[in-house]
């Protein structure tokens, strides 16, 4: 189908089991069961950033990059929220560049939220928000400009990141601010690892958010995605075992895993009496 | 803003989001056979129309944001307001000519289409005769306002006087070009083509005044045949020499010194700085200060003696390690980060598309 994937039979149980993990553990945590989450000393790092912000009065910085709408923006959101109802408390400047319109939009009701959460509504300025460029080397020179002139002490740098993530980090590190980076990109984490002081690999990018707030319905998806990961982990054990067997009985037919998610509805047609 | 009135958007969004994603989600999950009976993909190309205007009604929220940004700064005269300046006065020029560009690709395009529906109606002219004759099956389009088909004779005469026009315009043209300035090689080459494309139409045109008021013979047919395919040519040509003059306009190459030469240079210069900084993070992240930077800086140092003939001159198997780690614990590195994020985007998209937000998304404490 010209452009588009579509799903076997095998993904849509996926999808269906990831639904029902999410209500399950939704009704569990509602219902007063407490999801352990372990330490995530990048998190850790972030609030006391933003105390030495306080102490020397500097502002936050906190870019989510390249990131278009979309389930990593509202990961990001969940921390820049929290950052903000902080810096609204200690009555910082916090610094928001921009890199999409669209994102703006998002970034800028969330923001306004938060400041109201912390019950300092009045003290929200739209201009903290400063959209830079949809170009990605136009909006790092941008950074580095806006980096080097408000001279923050702490910046987060959360989303989806590309070649200029190394050129925004060093901008960072040479006004002396204290950097927490998370990415979803396997490639610049490295980067991030080598110039910021804390990095969330991964992941931890979406599990940061309910880390700082418990929220129940955060704490409930972090808490379906470890059950589904398990399962995904089970998968992956499965097509290791049959993988084995077969390299030492070739002969042998058994059902693989990929077997069952790549099938499509005609064969699952013929496999269901 | 009321609670009555925080709850209805909160509402309303919950389910244009709900809305918005069914679409997605039965076009991910139905199989094709199912799509197409539905009329799924039908509604693709609407939807994806509707991506486009809420994109562009975004550009437009960060195009008030920059004047208001940037302008407030340079009217208070804040700190940094001459970059500012700087940065409006850029947008105010890339806006310009793009709207200059814009406004005289327009006159082109109009231009070229003038010439372009000279082939077009003599064409036009043999299919309406065939229908008419009954030679050919179809519903006639050119009927004057009266409602009747003008004479062949009278369309024919009305089609040499329209191409007579258009090019006594065509060789004013050609003449102004070879009068204002020097030409390269391919300019001229390509004049030279339109001359010869307008003078055989001429032709041509000369031979259809001698057609009959009434029908048209097979000859005739030929012979408009025959005019059209050289007008056609002639639309080529035409289109080529406009679209190079467009090419060397004022505007475009205003446009290029901004985009091409400054812009673009810039964006290069911003990725230059690349090679400095791996540099300098490199030096930070491979001194030895616990187990794990140890740990690193060897790989690091495997992988780039790995890469290069002195590695291999240093130890035969040094490209060999070099590609195990980068195929086994760096890709299975890489797999499981792909993998945890991958599973978490799924549940926040999830979460999202069933709009079970935490209240700070989804609600105004005003």
């Amino acid at each position: 189908m010209n452009g588009f994937e579509h799903a076997t039979p095998g993904v849509l149980i996926l999808v269906a089991l990831a639904m029902l993990l999410l209500f399950r553990e939704l009704r569990r945590i509602r219902g007063g069961h407490q999801h352990f989450i372990r330490r995530i000393p990048g998190i850790d790092a972030l609030e006391g950033a933003v105390g030495r912000c306080a102490e020397q009065g500097r502002p936050v910085m906190f870019t989510t990059a390249l990131t278009d709408v979309g389930p990593v923006l509202f990961a990001c959101l969940g921390v820049l929220q929290a950052v903000a109802k902080k810096v609204a408390r200690y009555k910082l400047k916090l610094v928001v560049p921009q890199y999409s319109p669209e994102t703006m939009a998002v970034v800028e009701d969330s923001l306004r939220a938060a400041y109201h959460e912390a019950g300092r509504g009045s003290a929200f300025d739209p201009q903290s928000l400063v959209f830079l460029s949809s170009e990605q080397f136009a909006f790092a020179s941008g950074y580095m400009g806006l980096m080097h002139r408000e001279k923050p002490g702490a910046a987060c740098l959360f989303g989806v990141f590309a070649a200029e993530s190394l050129v925004l980090a060093e901008a960072g590190q040479q006004v002396g601010a204290r950097q927490v980076a998370a990415s979803v990109s396997p490639e610049q984490v490295a980067f991030f690892i080598c110039t910021c002081d804390y990095t969330l690999i991964g992941e931890e990018l979406f599990g940061a958010s309910a880390y700082m707030s418990r929220e129940p319905v955060q704490v409930a998806t972090l808490a379906a995605q470890d059950r589904f990961k398990l399962m995904m982990c089970g998968v992956i054990v499965w097509g290791v075992l049959c993988a084995t067997i077969t390299s030492w009985w070739p002969t042998l037919r058994i059902v693989m895993p990929q077997d069952v998610l790549s099938a499509d509805w005609s064969t699952w047609r013929a496999w269901l009496p | 803003m009321s609670a009555g009135r925080v709850d209805v958007r909160a509402r309303l969004t919950r389910i244009a989001t709900f809305l918005g994603g069914i679409y997605f989600f039965f076009y991910f999950v139905c199989p094709e056979s199912m799509i197409e009976q539905w009329g799924i993909q039908e509604a693709n190309e609407p939807i994806s129309n509707g991506f486009i205007v809420v994109g562009t009604m975004a550009i437009g929220l960060g195009i008030i944001n920059i004047i208001s940004a940037h302008g407030s700064k340079v009217i208070f005269k804040r700190r940094g307001w001459q970059y500012s300046v700087a940065l409006l006065v850029g947008f105010l020029a890339i806006i310009t000519t793009t709207t200059a560009q814009w406004i005289e690709s327009v006159k082109v395009s109009k231009r070229v289409h003038g010439v372009q529906v000279i082939g077009d109606f003599a064409q036009r002219i043999i299919e309406d005769d065939q229908i008419v004759s009954g030679r050919k099956e179809g519903i006639v389009k050119s009927v004057s306002p009266a409602g009747a088909l003008p004479q062949v004779g009278a369309r024919i005469s009305a089609l040499v006087s329209y191409s007579n026009l258009q090019l006594r315009k065509i060789n004013s043209e050609v003449n102004e070009s070879r009068a204002m300035s020097r030409l390269s090689q391919a300019e001229s080459e390509l004049l030279i083509e339109l001359e010869q494309a307008s003078r055989d139409l001429e032709a041509s045109a000369i031979i259809l005044t001698q057609i009959p008021r009434d029908s048209l013979r097979s000859e005739d047919e030929a012979a408009l045949q025959a005019f059209s395919q050289k007008a056609a040519r002639l639309a080529s040509a035409f289109s080529l020499v406009m679209r190079k003059n467009a090419s060397t306009s004022l505007s475009q190459r205003v446009y290029d010194l901004l985009y091409n030469g400054v812009f673009n240079q810039l964006g290069s210069a911003m990725f230059a700085l690349l090679g400095v900084y791996i540099a300098a993070a490199a030096y930070r992240a491979f001194r030895i200060r616990s187990v794990e930077s140890a740990l690193m800086m060897i790989a690091a140092l495997i992988v780039m003696l790995g890469q290069i003939s002195f590695g291999k001159h240093l130890y035969s198997e040094m490209p060999a390690i070099c590609q195990w780690l980068l195929e086994v614990p760096n890709s299975a590195a890489f797999r499981a980060i792909r993998l945890g994020a991958g599973v978490a985007g799924l549940m926040l998209a999830i979460r999202m598309w069933l709009s079970i937000e935490s209240t700070s998304f989804t609600t105004r404490n005003k």
